[in-house]
């Protein structure tokens, strides 16, 4: 019996040969789980309208939403660059605004304690609170809804911008003490890559909410402005009635949401997987 | 690999040291003998590692004098417990890391690389040069840290407990590396191991009490590295019990 558990039947595999196949295994389901997901949601939907006969003013089917997407395209596609772009100016205006911010704070102890305060008040008051008063005191539509969408995309920013900067190991700190580093070149060459991570982390969070935070916007701003963004679209359509086209344009925005966080995932990957943890791939 | 200038003998004063209102080190005075290795034993939070950032200037309230008269900012060479290599650079960048520091060009670069080189080949990483530290063992890593602690050939060298992250083998095989290495250097290196002291240090020095005071210099048979014969394990066990609370005329005898 001893001998018999010392000796791994012929029959199984060596580890290594069984553990690639497990590893493309995890990699289809990851792929095709949420498939079988969407397609299970997507057909439920369409027999439960087409059996019930639910009006498509009230439920439209899946089929008859990807017929307005098509249909609708002409009008949908330059809404939806006009929202990207609000929210691209406006996550452009947070990376420099959150990131400016954290270095400042990182070289001041003082510029921390006398700021940061406003950043957490800016953070947690409901844009959509403030965003009436943006559009009353600034002329310029374009730049009161960038503006709104700033506020929500900033402070994930700012926050993990300046822990990563405060997280230099601080051994590293007296070793770039003891071979004379200057503080710029501690900055340069130790604070700022340790930081990359957290400030890469934060971009997933603030791409995500910069889309967000455009679409509240527009809302708030409505008819008020020259409104021709997907958000305005959305509400545009319910105005109308036309059921079909807001379920269209909430499919686009969801699937910009995604593009947003796919892209930023990929960045993030592309910087930090030769060196860094959560992106190295272990040696066995 | 002696080091290019003759390494000085250190003296590190220290009046008074309070941290949040606590003493820590009252009228202490730490004598590195030159081209020497001091090994510094005490319990732990004793104050070993403070009084190794005393020593390297990294903390005020200490006064430090080299015999040579010189001062010495720049001449201080640091190793730590970990090994403190910038996951983002190579093994070779963070050997050179010192001269990117103080903008190292043409000439004095390539010798530097050349030193590099040769002091990986010296702790067996030169097929490594280029590899991220993710990608070594953490005996490699620690190994990397030594050179890149030598490289920038400094005569005085401080190391706050450099092998204690390591497992006993690779530990031993470090300590034998290091002590060939560091030859002709002064160098203090903090330790919580008794065995460690006694196989690496020309003198052991135990800081213990509150506030902390040095015991006089233990200077065991032979020079370093040494072997663990049982006549040195005997010293250990000795020093062991000492650290752990037993009177102290013990020790003195046995040196």
């Amino acid at each position: 019996m001893a001998r018999a558990l010392e000796s791994p039947p012929a029959s199984l595999p060596a580890p290594a040969e069984r553990a690639e196949p497990a590893a493309r295994e995890d990699r289809l389901a990851r792929i095709l789980a949420p498939i079988v997901i969407a397609i299970l949601v997507v057909g439920g939907w369409e027999a439960i309208v087409r059996v019930h006969e639910i009006p498509h003013y009230i439920l439209p089917g899946p089929s008859l939403i990807a017929r307005e997407l098509v249909e609708s395209w002409p009008v949908l596609w330059p809404s939806l660059l006009i929202t990207v772009k609000i929210a691209a100016l406006a996550l452009a205006a947070a990376i420099v605004g959150g990131v400016g911010l954290a270095l400042l704070c990182s070289l001041s102890r003082w510029i921390e304690i006398a700021l940061f305060p406003y950043a957490v008040v800016l953070q947690v008051t409901p844009v959509v609170s403030i965003a009436p008063l943006i559009l009353i005191y600034v002329d310029h539509t374009l730049t009161a809804v960038v503006l709104c969408a700033w506020i929500v995309a900033f402070f994930p920013i700012l926050s993990n911008t300046m822990l990563g900067l405060a997280s230099a190991d601080h051994n590293l700190r007296d070793l770039f003490e003891l071979y004379g580093a200057s503080r710029w070149q501690q900055l340069r060459l130790l604070r700022l890559p340790t930081a990359l991570p957290y400030f890469l982390g934060g971009l997933r969070i603030a791409g995500g909410l910069s889309l967000i935070g455009a679409v509240v916007a527009e809302y708030v701003a409505g008819t008020a402005g020259t409104g021709t963004g997907l958000a305005f679209r959305v509400l545009e359509a319910q105005y109308r009635l036309n059921i079909p086209r807001m379920f269209a344009g909430l499919l686009l925005l969801a699937l910009t949401g995604v593009a947003i966080y796919l892209l930023f995932g990929a960045l993030s990957h592309l910087l930090l997987h030769r060196w860094h943890e959560s992106a190295v791939r272990r040696e066995r | 690999m002696r080091p290019a200038e003759p390494a000085p003998a250190v003296r590190v004063e220290v009046e008074r040291l309070a941290l949040e209102g606590r003493t820590l080190m009252e009228g202490l005075v730490l004598d590195l003998p030159a081209g020497r290795t001091t090994c510094l034993l005490g319990p732990s939070g004793v104050g070993k590692s403070t009084l190794l950032r005393l020593t390297a200037g990294l903390l005020p309230g200490a006064v430090r004098s080299a015999s040579d008269g010189l001062p010495l900012d720049g001449r201080i060479a640091w190793m730590a417990q970990s090994d403190l290599l910038l996951p983002w650079l190579t093994v070779e960048d963070n050997l050179l890391l010192g001269f990117r520091l103080r903008g190292a060009r043409g000439g004095e670069f390539a010798r530097a690389r050349e030193r590099a080189g040769e002091l990986l080949a010296r702790v067996g990483l030169a097929e490594r040069a280029h590899a991220l530290p993710h990608q070594l063992s953490g005996g490699m890593r620690q190994r990397a840290a030594l050179a890149r602690t030598l490289v920038e050939d400094r005569p005085i060298v401080l190391m706050d407990e450099p092998f204690s992250a390591l497992d006993a083998i690779t530990r031993h095989r470090l300590q034998d590396l290091a002590a060939e290495l560091l030859g002709g250097r002064t160098v203090l290196l903090v330790t919580h191991s008794p065995l460690e002291a006694l196989r690496l240090g020309h003198e052991v020095r135990v800081l213990d009490g509150a506030p902390a005071r040095l015991g006089p210099p233990l200077r065991p048979p032979g020079s370093p590295p040494r072997t663990a014969d049982p006549a040195l394990l005997a010293l250990e066990a000795r020093l062991l019990e000492e650290l752990a609370g037993a009177p102290r005329p013990t020790l003195e005898a046995a040196a």
